[in-house]
């Protein structure tokens, strides 16, 4: 038996702001195989991108990162030199943005940028790269790949810019990508298609992914786990289809219920929805961070610390009082005052 | 009673001028036709770059068609004076960070619509404000608050308030919950069903969200290219699409239920340039369906009872 692709525990980030230190990330554990799709999803500034940044080393300076472990097939990323870094990322690790027109080089034409990510890890041939450039376009469905070669990123559209994205991670065939938001910015039918792409390069490849979304629609198709975040913590994460069939912890409930699906929920009927917002702490957390929010809020809740415990299905919770999919009252999401 | 009526309305915009060189011709709306009922909510969905912006810009008067008219309660939109306009329609955009005058307080913008009118005695107005701030579930205290210190969804809500303040016949919201987290999505979606429900408001509802349409729509418009290209009561597009353009967009839709799959997209990836409308049927290079006639002649609009679609080879169902 193999360990882990990735292994992360104990991650944590903190950041200096005026009148004191926030910690937008809390301990965060989980790990992701070789061939497996982990998504990370939570509202927006649960911590997603930040848990991503630092396993990719390119933190904001301000921040400050601890962790017992990160660690690539056994190898670890604390203390990383930036050279070793600047080996490890497009080679072993790679990462795919929400906005493409962030990561492309807008002065270059595409084929150069391609060829240049290449050849900073291998020694290849200016045609040789030129070749592999051709393939992966090729790869990811673009058409008149010779053509885009030569396009500067601006000429192209969203949907074809993430393409490109995706083919520059695949260059050196990572072990493992990260992928923040990728189809965010993209019209529904294209989103539909990158999805379709990802998922298809995994299958062949057997690389990792960590697909990050505050899209529970965007995930339910892809990824093969789940973990959901709040408030820099990991509050539930498990297979799939048993966190969206039979969500244990209220705030994922919370999320669940806050959807409108054609077909399930009536037109127009009252959407469930999670009351007042994420509470900026920050120290360490003495209770439940999602008391003040949770419908289902008890005394416990308030006792002290929350650890992630085992459900009986395998999967790790974050709550005093889980919920056991029945018994208890979804209609609690609706019901709340319309207070904000 | 149609408080809207768009007929045949189309807007070019010239680009890529340069001082030697001529521009070119935009086509961002390329005939529409559209007519909305008092109270009534129409959906407006298709890709980026279809025009729907451009169409709610025609609707509130900041920019005139190039060619047919906008009427709004019977009189063309060109016809009223800003104020007289504004008391009619109003807009909430998707972007509640930048909608916002960050230096004033929430007050003030939220009667900013009915004090450039001059409508009531100071006293009516902050009246009008809190009773207009509760209904859109703002608690009073955030009279005297700053955009800054509200959240995303606070602040859709006093985008929302300033819309309502002056009483318009018709809400123009253009991706309204397109910023927001799915939490805060629901609450204003909850708000603006209700305010439909209670005020009667007619509601023009843009979003590239289907899930969001399905939810409040009664009618449902797809536009594909500056055209609209489906029409029809929301059950009746959702349920059973004619158009293959409306049945792509709508099999696009990610479910969040467990055993979800991808959906299967059967269309092209990439969206036509206004620049260059392919000819006949704009849709026929990414069409599944396409066949002889759609790449040379353009389809006239069918109508099917309270529904209307523009294609050669409509999809059937059973
Ligand atoms: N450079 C920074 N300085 C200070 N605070 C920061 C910085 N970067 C992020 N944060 C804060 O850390 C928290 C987590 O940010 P992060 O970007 O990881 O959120 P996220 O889950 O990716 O959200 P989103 O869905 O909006 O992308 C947020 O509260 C954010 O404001
Ligand atoms: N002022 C303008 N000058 C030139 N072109 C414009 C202008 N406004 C809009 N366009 C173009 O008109 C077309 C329609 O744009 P519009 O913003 O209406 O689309 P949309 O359907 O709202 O797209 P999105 O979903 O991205 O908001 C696009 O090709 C756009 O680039
Ligand atoms: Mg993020
Ligand atoms: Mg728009």
């Amino acid at each position: 038996m193999t360990g882990p692709l990735l292994e992360v525990r104990g991650l944590k980030v903190e950041i200096a702001v005026p009148g004191g230190m926030t910690r937008p990330v809390r301990g965060v554990d989980f790990s992701v195989a070789a061939g497996e799709t982990l998504a990370i999803v939570g509202e927006s500034g649960c911590g997603k991108s930040l848990t991503s940044l630092a396993i990719m080393g390119l933190l904001p300076r301000a921040a400050r990162l601890a962790a017992e472990t990160i660690a690539l097939k056994g190898l670890s990323l604390i203390g990383l030199s930036e050279s070793g870094w600047r080996r490890l990322r497009g080679e072993r690790i790679a990462m795919i943005f929400q906005d493409p027109m962030t990561a492309l080089d807008p002065c270059y034409r595409i084929g150069d940028q391609m060829a240049e990510v290449l050849r900073q890890h291998r020694p290849v041939s200016a045609e040789a790269a030129r070749q592999r450039a051709l393939e992966l376009l090729t790869r990811v469905g673009i058409s008149s790949p010779e053509q885009r070669l030569t396009q500067f990123p601006h000429q192209l559209s969203g949907g074809l810019r993430q393409r490109v994205m995706i083919a520059m991670a695949l260059l050196c065939e990572p072990e493992l990508i990260i992928a923040d938001e990728p189809t965010t910015a993209l019209d529904v039918t294209i989103q539909a298609q990158i999805l379709h792409l990802l998922a298809e390069i995994q299958r062949d490849t057997g690389i990792g992914l960590i697909l990050i979304s505050h899209d529970l629609g965007v995930v339910a198709g892809v990824a093969h786990r789940i973990a959901v975040m709040y408030g820099g913590e990991i509050v539930e994460i498990g297979e799939r289809d048993a966190i969206l069939g039979r969500p244990l912890h209220p705030y994922t409930e919370g999320l669940m219920h806050s959807i409108p699906v054609p077909g399930e929920t009536r037109r127009g009927e009252t959407l469930g929805f999670i009351p007042g917002t994420v509470p900026r702490q920050t120290g360490e957390l003495t209770r439940c961070g999602f008391l003040e929010r949770c419908p289902y809020a008890t005394g416990r809740s308030a006792a002290g610390p929350v650890p992630l415990r085992e459900a009986a299905d395998g999967r790790l919770v974050r709550c005093v009082l889980p919920l056991d999919g029945s018994g208890r009252d979804p209609a609690a999401w609706t019901r709340q005052a319309e207070g904000v | 009673m149609n408080v809207l009526e768009v007929r045949g309305a189309t807007k070019t915009y010239d680009v890529g001028k340069t001082l030697v060189g001529a521009g070119r011709t935009l086509h961002a709306l390329r005939g529409i036709d559209l007519a909305v009922r008092k109270g009534e909510t129409l959906g407006l969905v298709g890709e980026s770059g279809c025009g729907k912006s451009t169409l709610a810009r025609l609707i509130l008067g900041i920019e005139g068609p190039t060619s047919g008219n906008v009427t709004l309660a019977g009189k063309p939109v060109g016809g009223y004076g800003r104020l007289e306009r504004a008391k009619l329609v109003q807009p909430v955009f998707q972007d509640p960070y930048s909608s916002l005058n960050p230096r004033m307080r929430i007050a003030r913008i939220v009667a900013a619509p009915i004090e450039v009118r001059g409508i009531g005695t100071a006293s009516s107005r902050r009246e009008r404000v809190r009773a207009v701030m509760n209904a859109v579930g703002l608690p009073e205290h955030f009279t005297e608050v700053y955009p800054s210190q509200l959240s995303g969804g606070q602040r859709q809500r006093v985008a929302i308030a300033r819309a309502l303040v002056g009483e318009p016949e018709i809400l123009v919201c253009d991706e309204p919950t397109s910023a927001l987290d799915v939490s805060v999505q629901s609450q204003i979606l909850n708000l603006l069903a209700r305010l439909k429900r209670e005020l009667g408001l007619t509601l023009i509802l843009i979003s590239h969200n289907l899930a969001v349409v399905h939810h409040l729509a009664d009618r449902v418009a797809v536009m594909y290219l500056g055209r609209i290209v489906e029409h029809g009561p929301t059950e009746a597009i959702f349920g059973a699409p004619r158009h293959p353009y409306t049945a792509a967009l709508l099999a696009s839709v990610l479910s969040p239920r467990p055993g979800a799959r991808l959906p299967e997209m059967r269309v092209g990836a990439e969206f036509p340039s206004p620049l260059a409308p392919p000819p006949g049927c704009a849709f026929h290079p990414r069409c599944p369906c396409a066949g002889e006639g759609c790449a040379t002649i353009d389809p006239d609009e069918t109508r099917d009872g309270p529904r209307g679609y523009r294609c050669h080879y409509p999809l059937a169902h059973a």
